[in-house]
């Protein structure tokens, strides 16, 4: 039972830090982006390829240096942002709504089909293995109590995570975002860069993305092409929803019912004898519903974000007005 | 033969665009719902022609429900079109993951005997080849007439050009949009049966794999306006047969995006488009 628990807490945790890298792109920047979960995946992969040392032909894959986990995470986190920054040089110009959601769409299809085939890269559909505890040895830790560091560590980066992103909302970024998402035209006429802005937003929660696939890397010690598919982007996006867009209260709230109720209940339903998987497809088939319902019914969430008003109101300006 | 269903499967989604303003990512489900329809009809019949009409039958009835129960429902109240994209994205999980329950997620085989081949020009053809590109040259001018010869066509273009001016003209909106969906979804439905026909192996996950493709067609030829779609659907379909010739198959949908992400960037509204904006051009 401990051994579950704390295997859902850590996958929450780290499902808790991609969703807050979502939340900046789609709850603040308000971009549909469908790209998201590779950068997810690009974080996996480069913290395997990183860490892991090189393996016996025929796996294959690029660099397979031996850097210490910690700076493999940042490097990984590296790359997911200049992989965003491409894409969004190029999808943010001029793309805005569904055009947008297509080309990201596109992005992240080319993103899968590389990884599965293009063996050199990532060794193709066999993927990458062998990141096992990291940082047990320097840190001597045992087999057994290794678990528990690593929950320890995945909370304690998603707070960091929190804290960094509650100071975010509340920042002139954070205020300039949603603007943006509310009126772009308006935000440019009051000398916003929109452009500038949509894209640090972008590369900001990509980062965010890859930080939560460096650590899933080291939590399933693997990762191929069967552990992601780009429309995982949904479930966060489900999350997202139900909690509360745009409120990082509300996304905490989301994960905990998306990943951890949905997710986990579904566990202990009986398998119907005869249909083998079909409590495996319950899964998407409910979350699939709850983003359609909450869309139609509470868009604004569980968890609302705040109303930001102007705190110079028009009848005050007015009065102050010479 | 990927460009005959590719361009079925593309004005499908392109009228369903026209009407609503709303880019259904479910789309691919209609296809596999008309895949599966046919597998069962053909098995309980034997016949190939029934399984034809009940692949269509089951696109349309599918495709109207979709309309009816999700997306009308957020037009009525004004719902931001992305908003609504993203709806029909989960509506695709829903469905999908309801055809894994009832079906399996595995591969099911559809074999039709295609007979011997035989020469015609330059290349071998297959009785069902032929079926394939004869149905979809037919299905189109029947599509042609309907829209540009009908007062249904004409009211069809009407709302698609401005649905609250048709509606003051007089045109009841709502049932254009219904009847529109329902006959995308008759002639989706029917590209799945014969998507499924030239695969020979499908799953629940079926459509929407070539809805990606269909969406890169839609986009390149021009989204809402079902002409243009289909010579975009061309173009795509023959250009994918190289890809998949000449590089590896594995590449395709890489390669389909490839293009889409070009097209949007250098002509968002569309290869073919002139000043005049009807589901003509």
């Amino acid at each position: 039972m401990t051994q579950y628990l704390v295997s859902v807490l850590t996958e929450g945790a780290i499902f808790g830090i991609m969703a807050l890298g979502l939340n900046v792109i789609w709850g603040w920047s308000g971009d549909f982006d469908l790209a998201y979960y590779g950068y997810v995946a690009l974080g996996a992969y480069m913290t395997l390829v990183l860490t892991i040392g090189r393996q016996p032909p025929p796996v294959q894959y690029i660099l397979g240096l031996e850097l210490p986990y910690p700076v493999a995470v940042l490097l990984a986190v590296a790359s997911a942002m200049a992989l965003a920054l491409v894409i969004g040089l190029i999808a943010l110009r001029h793309l805005r709504g569904i055009y947008f959601s297509i080309v990201t769409l596109g992005a992240v299809y080319v993103l899968y089909a590389m990884a599965g085939q293009f063996v050199p890269l990532f060794n193709g559909y066999q993927g990458l293995s062998g990141l096992i505890n990291p940082m047990a040895d320097t840190l001597g830790i045992d087999f057994n109590s290794y678990q528990y560091f690593f929950l320890g560590l995945a909370i304690a980066v998603f707070l960091l995570v929190y804290f960094f992103m509650s100071r975010v909302s509340s920042s002139r970024f954070g205020l300039a975002l949603r603007s943006l998402r509310e009126d772009e035209r308006a935000a440019a006429a009051f000398g916003r860069d929109i452009y500038r802005l949509k894209l640090k937003a972008y590369v900001l929660g990509a980062g965010l993305g890859g930080l939560g696939g460096a650590l899933f890397a080291a939590y399933l010690s693997a990762f191929n092409t069967s552990a992601w598919a780009p429309l995982e982007t949904v479930v966060l996006y489900a999350a997202i929803l139900v909690g509360g867009r745009g409120n990082i209260r509300g996304v905490v709230l989301g994960v905990l019912i998306v990943y951890v109720l949905i997710e986990e209940s579904t566990r202990f339903l009986p398998e119907i004898p005869g249909h083998p998987g079909i409590v495996l497809a319950l899964r998407p088939i409910v979350i699939g519903a709850a983003l359609i319902l909450f869309l139609r019914f509470r868009p604004q969430g569980l968890l609302p974000e705040r109303h930001y008003v102007d705190r110079v109101q028009p009848a005050a300006a007015e009065a102050n007005a010479p | 033969m990927t460009a005959a269903i590719l361009s079925l499967s593309a004005v499908a989604f392109t009228l369903e665009y026209a009407v609503t303003n709303v880019a259904n990512l479910s789309h691919g489900e209609i296809l596999t719902v008309g895949a599966y329809a046919a597998l069962v009809v053909h098995q309980r019949t034997g016949s190939a022609l029934a399984a034809a009409l009940a692949a269509a039958a089951a696109g349309g009835l599918l495709a109207l429900a979709m309309h009816a129960a999700v997306v009308d429902r957020f037009i009525r109240r004004g719902t931001p079109t992305l908003v609504i994209f993203i709806a029909t994205l989960g509506l695709s999980f829903v469905i999908q993951n309801l055809l894994v329950i009832r079906f399996g997620a595995a591969n099911v085989a559809y074999t039709i005997p295609s007979g011997a081949p035989f020469e015609l020009g330059p290349f071998l053809w297959t009785a069902v080849d032929l079926e394939i590109i004869v149905s979809a040259l037919a299905i189109t001018a029947v599509l042609y007439l309907i829209i540009s010869h009908t007062k249904f066509g004409k009211a069809l273009r009407a709302v698609s050009q401005n649905r609250e001016l048709a509606r003051v003209s007089g045109i009841n909106a709502d049932v254009v949009a219904s009847a529109t969906w329902f006959l995308a979804g008759l002639v989706a439905g029917y590209a799945g049966f014969i998507l499924a026909e030239s695969v020979g192996t499908f799953n629940p996950s079926f459509g929407f794999g070539f809805f990606l493709i269909t969406l890169t067609a839609a986009v390149a030829g021009g989204l809402g306006r079902a002409f243009s779609t289909m010579v975009g659907a061309v173009i795509v379909g023959i250009a994918l047969e190289f890809v998949g010739g000449y590089v590896s198959a594995g590449y395709n949908l890489a390669f389909a995006f490839a293009i889409l992400a070009v097209v949007i960037l250098v002509r968002p509204r569309g290869l073919f488009v002139n000043a005049r904006r009807s589901v003509f051009e």
